[in-house]
């Protein structure tokens, strides 16, 4: 590589603008470019990745944002919350008889005249949040010293700022890593519920610099340039690197014309101003799986003898959090590596939701928390529902459509694949439920059975597939609520949990995000076999239907996968039978 | 301040804000560069020629016509069609291009043709205030001879009172609001929506009429955008001359307005692609348009896409970004019933190629619910059911229903809510419930009081809302009483009455039920009577065309299809191939409302036969010791109304044999899968009671051939299997008493 004519961290503009001037030099007819890239993705791909250029990349963080300066690279992390339709602009112009473009800027470089060779172009508008139920482990802006040291002109400041930005970002992080949008009566619960969260309470130092220091709401305004619609799902958990634009400058101008110039002044632009949510024009964009959440990852091989040892290791763990209950430990495991693999019809394959039953109001306060700490440890989203009816009848579970601001206000269960949800219902009593408290169990009940949710558009309701890992806590079996697998939980002591060091945390982390996607197959001899015990069983249990043969399959395939197989063998079909003959015994 | 330098490059605003507003208006005008060069002039005798000399398919000057109305001041609005455009024959097709790709000026140059080719009013007209100021307008632009001065022109928007649309094709393809691009500003697009927000009728100025305090005259400011810059100091020769600097006062008596609503269209549930949220986009209605839609209306929309220049401030900030509108052309509602179905592009065609095919009865069937495996009587029922029967109404009043009614009832876990709610889909106006769960307002109607003005309202439950389609009631057996006793008029004289805080009241509800339940206990017990079972009572029961029982029998084979079947789905992450493909529930729907538009006879000479065929179930009933069904009246009209709806699916005005044979073959189908363990018992072995039947059926149309397909109707109506009947072919032909045709299987008796 020769040597460049501009940064790519601090000048990416002149990234964009030097490729711009070397394709139209080039001989390409600028009108050409609509809708398409002319070689700055390239650039930036192989700066970030090639030459490693990601890691000096800062990344946006309410705390951040403050010193970042505008028309930088910067990178946000976040699930894509609402989707705010297209924009256009002028995408190229001819000043002077020479061609300049507005491509990944707010604003011109160059004024344009009233000339007739103007080009517009289309961006789409994504709201991106930080994504809901992260924990604090899994969330890279925790390790405040990420900000690069090389580019910023005043070191004073720098300093002032590393260490601004480490506490307050610990701060924010305590405050996001539960930050479902809940009612305020659910706040009020998480403070009940979740004594566990107040690990550290950071020092109020840094406070003062956030601009709200509510981090909840960190939003970010991605703006997406040529990649296709398909590309970009709602929910979906990305990473963005892109040109900040932050215009701190510009208050909010609801004066005069702007309430002439449209008769419904809440328009988006007014309610996201811009000195409060910061935009970024989008270069390149890569979505995260839960394994790139693990911060050190081990990069390890899934070697059939490793895997089996930290198998081993964690269905340990989880037999000492569920006090010594071993066969609650083997369905906890699978359902740990549940994930929707495929939707035939409206079925979902692959689910698995857990019902843990015989909890009563001493037994959940201990393990209850338990449960909850472990899930939280090993997996990178976690939420937590306490069911009672007077939630029920407050939460907002669903997003719904706000047409006065149009926008899309999140529910609870708007999160991100892959989430897990646990669900306390010991604290549920007899009462009466509103139509809210209707609606939402409606909606939990299809999240269980179908992996749905129906967004609320008030005119229609959309269906939007979730993939959720679902936990139910109740004293007897749900009826609210009915999950794949029900198992009463005979936990028969209460013993000390241990330190888990970081390195085998990791290991368990990384091994349930891994597995959990590899491919399965079942051999010919094998589903035959399937097939005969299938029809056999339900000869002699005729209640048996389509969905019991679906989650013993959902079990097999969890059960191969869960020791880094991807074929189902005879061993591990006949643990699931095995294992399914036990939870009827106690059933019963 | 370090920050501030840094941007500061890269942020020339001032320079922007002074050129923004002109590249907008640039815009919506010409459409970039591109139309340098087209002599308007020319398109407005082109436009002339079109209005003055296009003839409609009766041969009639249609715009002419328009045109004279609207000289009569009867109507406001001109709709230049684009169909008729491109029906001119004597027009160039570049014309038209021109006119969808620069819409907004092609407006004003029809227009201004129109302007031209005004003919005088044929009717009296009263003078209203228009006119006088027009009139004196006139005179004052006479005294001002000279003429020279073109501040004091009066523009010919003031003088007109009509205002131009140019609509697009009706037969197009609407676009969704996702596919509209940046490369469509400008143009004429065709889109469909639903309307989510609409502001109230504002009036919109078009032309600004001030008077100068000192030389008198009126001024005209024509007003284009949104917003405009009031004039404050006289323009005209005279002020100028002078320098009085005359003050202006706007008169707004004088003045033009519009009536200006907007509103928000937002995409259908349907065009949005998986994983994405519905897009939005903003609409201005004018003039005439305006109050045409309100919130919650699906609507195709014809109109002009156009960018929003931004104004002061704000255009600063936003730096290069045009927020859009559809300035709207024309709008049509979405039809829902069928009797409204209009059928879009290949549609006709493809109805007309599945109504060729012979086997469209079974192929529609099968397309019904194809995920759901099986059932292939009951998804002919329901097709029925879709396609219903026409209505009757007697001289003397009376009606008869057309709607089929029929109750699926089974054990859990057989499919019933999938069939309904597929069934629903595929019909235009459905509406699905639970007899449990709907609301307070039930399935039928309740009177209700509105929170805000505390008046009492008729709100119309589910069978109301689905007057005119069809009502899926899961189930059905969990039903409040009152909702059931109600059902029972619905279902036979299709009527909501209520009589509730003062309102008496009866609405309409032709809706078609479709009704799933459990049997008594949950589960079908065996050891028990059907009509335990069932436990509904006989008048409602006896409403209902068909009653058909699912059972979920002990069975090896089906036991392995489904082990097989889950496999599969695990295996192979989709459901295995059907063997066939399904038609898609568009073209079902429009097949089924091509169906509906027939109203067919029954010929005289069956009714002798249907007459027999229902005597002889009345008999079987009797000599039954223990009657499972109420042969009544009723079933008469349902043999009829099944026969009508299948004759429907062949396009055929008149009933035909077949169609009754078809009708009491699903009746009877329908009654066996209740009582099948009675057929058993029922002495004489299979093969030589096919034979008997057989046997009759030749007998009774004199003739020696019984075709294969009647046979197999025949013994199927008797609950015989088709194994059993080739069993039966082979055994009496082996004893040569027929003979079968090798290739057809028909039967043909070998007269002793």
């Amino acid at each position: 590589m020769v040597g460049r004519q501009y940064d790519c961290l601090v000048n990416p503009l002149g990234a964009v603008r030097f490729t711009f001037e070397k394709a139209v030099a080039s001989g390409s007819d600028p009108a050409s470019f609509d809708h398409k890239d002319w070689g700055v993705a390239d650039l930036f791909r192989e700066f970030l990745f090639d030459n490693d250029g990601l890691s000096q990349v800062p990344i946006l963080t309410p705390s951040t944002v403050q010193v970042a300066q505008p028309n930088t690279l910067v990178r946000f992390r976040g699930m894509i919350q609402d989707m705010l339709g297209n924009e256009f602009y002028v995408g190229a112009y001819k000043n002077e008889e020479t061609w300049n473009t507005n491509k990944f800027t707010d604003v011109s470089q160059f004024p344009m005249g009233t000339s007739p060779d103007m080009r517009v172009w289309e961006r789409r508008l994504l709201y991106c949040v930080p994504v809901p139920g992260q924990n604090l482990w899994a969330d890279s802006t925790s390790e405040g010293a990420i900000y690069p040291c090389t580019n910023i002109a005043s070191a004073n400041r720098e300093k002032r700022l590393r260490d601004n930005c480490s506490v307050s970002a610990d701060v924010d992080m305590q405050d996001s890593s539960n930050d479902l949008p809940l009612s305020p009566c659910a706040k009020k619960m998480r403070g009940e519920f979740l004594p566990s969260e107040n690990i550290t309470e950071g020092t109020d130092c840094g406070a003062s610099m956030v601009p709200d220091s509510d981090g909840n709401d960190f939003a970010c305004l991605v703006k997406i340039y040529d990649s296709p619609e398909s590309d970009l799902k709602l929910n979906d958990v990305f990473e963005f690197i892109g040109v900040l634009t932050y215009d701190t400058e510009v208050k909010d101008d609801k004066g005069g014309d702007n309430e002439l110039a449209n008769s419904f002044p809440e328009d988006e632009s007014v309610n996201l101003p811009p000195s409060k949510v910061p935009r970024l024009h989008c270069l390149v964009h890569r979505k995260l799986s839960a394994d790139d959440m693990i911060l050190s990852s081990p990069a390890m091989e899934p070697k059939p003898h490793l895997v089996k040892g930290i198998r081993e290791s964690l269905l340990r763990h989880l037999t000492v959090v569920l006090g010594d209950d071993e066969l609650a430990a083997h369905f906890m495991l699978l359902h740990l590596l549940s994930k929707v693999h495929a939707r035939v019809d409206s079925f979902a394959v692959g689910k698995l939701s857990l019902n843990l039953t015989g909890f009563d109001k001493a037994s959940i306060s201990v393990f209850g928390n338990r449960i909850n700490d472990a899930v939280k440890n090993l997996l990178p989203f976690t939420h937590r529902m306490p069911l009672t009816v007077e939630y029920l009848n407050t939460a907002s579970l669903a997003p719904v459509k706000d047409y006065q601001t149009n926008r899309l206000v999140p529910g609870v269960l708007q999160c991100a694949d892959g989430s897990h949800l646990t669900i306390d219902e010991t604290s549920l009593e007899a009462g009466t439920l509103n139509s809210n408290g209707v609606e939402n169990t409606k909606i939990l009940k299809d999240l269980m059975e179908f992996q749905m949710v129906e967004y609320d558009f008030k005119y229609y309701k959309m269906k939007m597939n979730a993939d959720v890992q679902l936990l139910v806590l109740s004293e007897a079996k749900s009826n609210i609520l009915p999950a794949d697998l029900v198992v009463p939980f005979h936990p028969s002591s209460v013993g000390p949990l241990g330190i888990v060091d970081a390195e085998t945390l990791n290991a368990w982390r990384w091994y349930l995000a891994t597995l959990r996607s590899l491919p399965h197959s079942i051999e010919t001899e094998m589903q035959k076999v399937v097939e005969d015990d299938m029809v056999a069983a339900r000869q002699a249990d005729r209640r048996l239907g389509s969905e019991d043969f679906s989650r013993w399959l959902s079990m097999g395939r969890l059960m191969s996968v869960s020791y880094g197989e991807t074929c189902l063998s005879h061993e591990h079909w006949q643990m699931v039978k095995e294992m399914e003959r036990l939870r009827k015994e106690r059933l019963q | 301040m370090k920050l501030r330098q840094i941007s500061s490059p890269f942020l020339p605003q001032p320079l922007l804000s002074l050129s923004l507003s002109q590249i907008f208006t640039s815009w919506t005008a010409t459409t970039g560069g591109t139309m340098k060069d087209v002599d308007f002039s020319r398109d407005k005798d082109l436009a002339k020629d079109f209005l003055q000399n296009f003839a409609d398919a009766e041969g009639e000057a249609k715009y002419i016509s328009i045109l004279q109305d609207v000289a009569n001041r009867k109507i406001k609005a001109i709709q230049i069609d684009l169909e008729d455009l491109f029906d001119y024959k004597d027009l160039d097709e570049e014309f038209v291009g021109r006119v969808t790709e620069n819409t907004r000026r092609y407006i004003g140059i029809f227009a201004d043709a129109i302007d031209e080719l005004i003919p005088e009013p044929t009717e009296a007209l009263p003078d209203d205030d228009h006119d006088i100021l027009m009139t004196q307008r006139a005179e004052e632009g006479n005294e001002n001879a000279d003429g020279t001065d073109p501040k004091q022109k009066t523009p010919s928007e003031i003088k007109r009172f009509y205002e131009v649309y140019i609509r697009a094709s009706s037969k197009s393809q609407p676009f969704t609001i996702r596919e509209v691009r940046a490369s469509h500003i400008g143009q004429l697009v065709k889109i469909s929506g639903i309307v989510t927000r609409c502001s109230d009728v504002k009036p919109l100025m078009k032309v600004a009429v001030y008077t100068c305090e000192e030389c008198g005259f009126e001024i005209y400011q024509e007003v284009t955008a949104r917003v405009f810059m009031p004039l404050f100091e006289c323009p005209s020769k005279r002020c100028n001359v002078n320098r009085a600097k005359g003050n202006l006062i706007l008169q707004l008596r004088a003045s033009k307005f519009l009536k200006f609503q907007e509103a928000k269209l937002q995409e259908l549930a349907e065009h949005v692609p998986k994983g994405h949220i519905p897009r939005s986009m903003t609409v201005h209605f004018r003039g005439e348009l305006t109050r045409k839609v309100s919130p919650g209306d699906v609507v195709d929309l014809s109109g002009i896409f156009l960018p929003i220049p931004y104004t002061g401030f704000r255009a600063m900030r936003a730096g290069l970004v045009a927020d859009t509108y559809l300035e709207a052309m024309s709008v049509s509602h979405f039809k829902k019933k069928y009797e409204e179905y209009e059928l879009k592009g290949d549609e006709e065609e493809q109805i007309a190629r599945l109504a060729e095919d012979g086997d469209i009865y079974n192929k529609l069937a099968r397309s019904l619910a194809p995920e759901i495996f099986g059932h292939e009587d009951i998804k002919k029922a329901l097709l029925l059911l879709l396609v219903g029967a026409p209505h009757r109404k007697l001289k003397d009043g009376m009606k008869i229903r057309g709607d089929l009614h029929i109750c699926l009832m089974g054990d859990p876990g057989v499919a019933k809510s999938q069939l309904l709610k597929h069934i629903i889909n595929v019909a235009p106006r459905g509406v699905y419930t639970t007899g449990k769960g709907s609301s307070g307002v039930g399935l039928t109607a309740a009177v209700q009081k509105d929170p805000v003005t505390n008046e009492m309202v008729l709100e119309g439950g589910a069978l109301v809302l689905a007057d005119m389609g069809i009502c899926a009631i899961d189930e059905f057996d969990k039903m409040d009483e009152s909702d059931r006793t109600a059902i029972h008029e619905v279902m036979e004289q299709q009527t909501v009455s209520i009589a509730k805080a003062g309102i008496t009241t009866s609405l309409n509800a032709r809706t078609a039920v479709l009704a799933a339940a459990n049997p008594a206990w949950g589960r079908y017990d065996l050891r028990r009577t059907p009509a335990e079972n069932i436990n509904l009572p006989p008048a409602l029961l006896s409403r209902f065309d068909f009653l058909w029982l699912i059972l979920d029998r002990a069975d090896m084979d089906n036991d392995l299809e489904m082990a097989r079947h889950v496999v599969y789905v695990h295996q192979n992450r989709e459901s295995p191939a059907l063997g066939f493909a399904p038609l898609e529930a568009s073209v079902l729907r429009a097949y089924i409302s091509a169906a509906r538009k027939l109203s067919p006879s029954i010929p005289r000479e069956l009714e002798e036969y249907i007459a027999t065929a229902y005597s002889s179930m009345r008999q079987e009933e009797a000599k039954s010791n223990s009657p499972h069904s109420y042969t009544t009246i009723r079933t008469l009209l349902s043999i009829l109304r099944i026969s009508a709806a299948l004759a429907r699916l062949r396009f055929s005005d008149s009933v035909g044999q077949s169609d009754v044979d078809e009708a009491l073959r699903l009746m009877q189908m329908s009654k066996f899968s209740l009582y099948s363990e009675d057929r058993q018992r029922s002495g004489l072995d299979a093969i030589s009671d096919i034979y008997s039947i057989l046997r009759d059926e030749a007998a009774r149309s004199n003739k020696m051939d019984v075709s294969y397909a009647q046979a197999l109707n025949r013994i199927s109506r008797m609950g015989y299997t088709e194994a059993q009947l080739k069993e039966c072919l082979e055994e009496y032909a082996a004893l040569n008493v027929w003979q079968i045709h090798p290739n057809t299987f028909d039967i043909r008796f070998i007269d002793a």
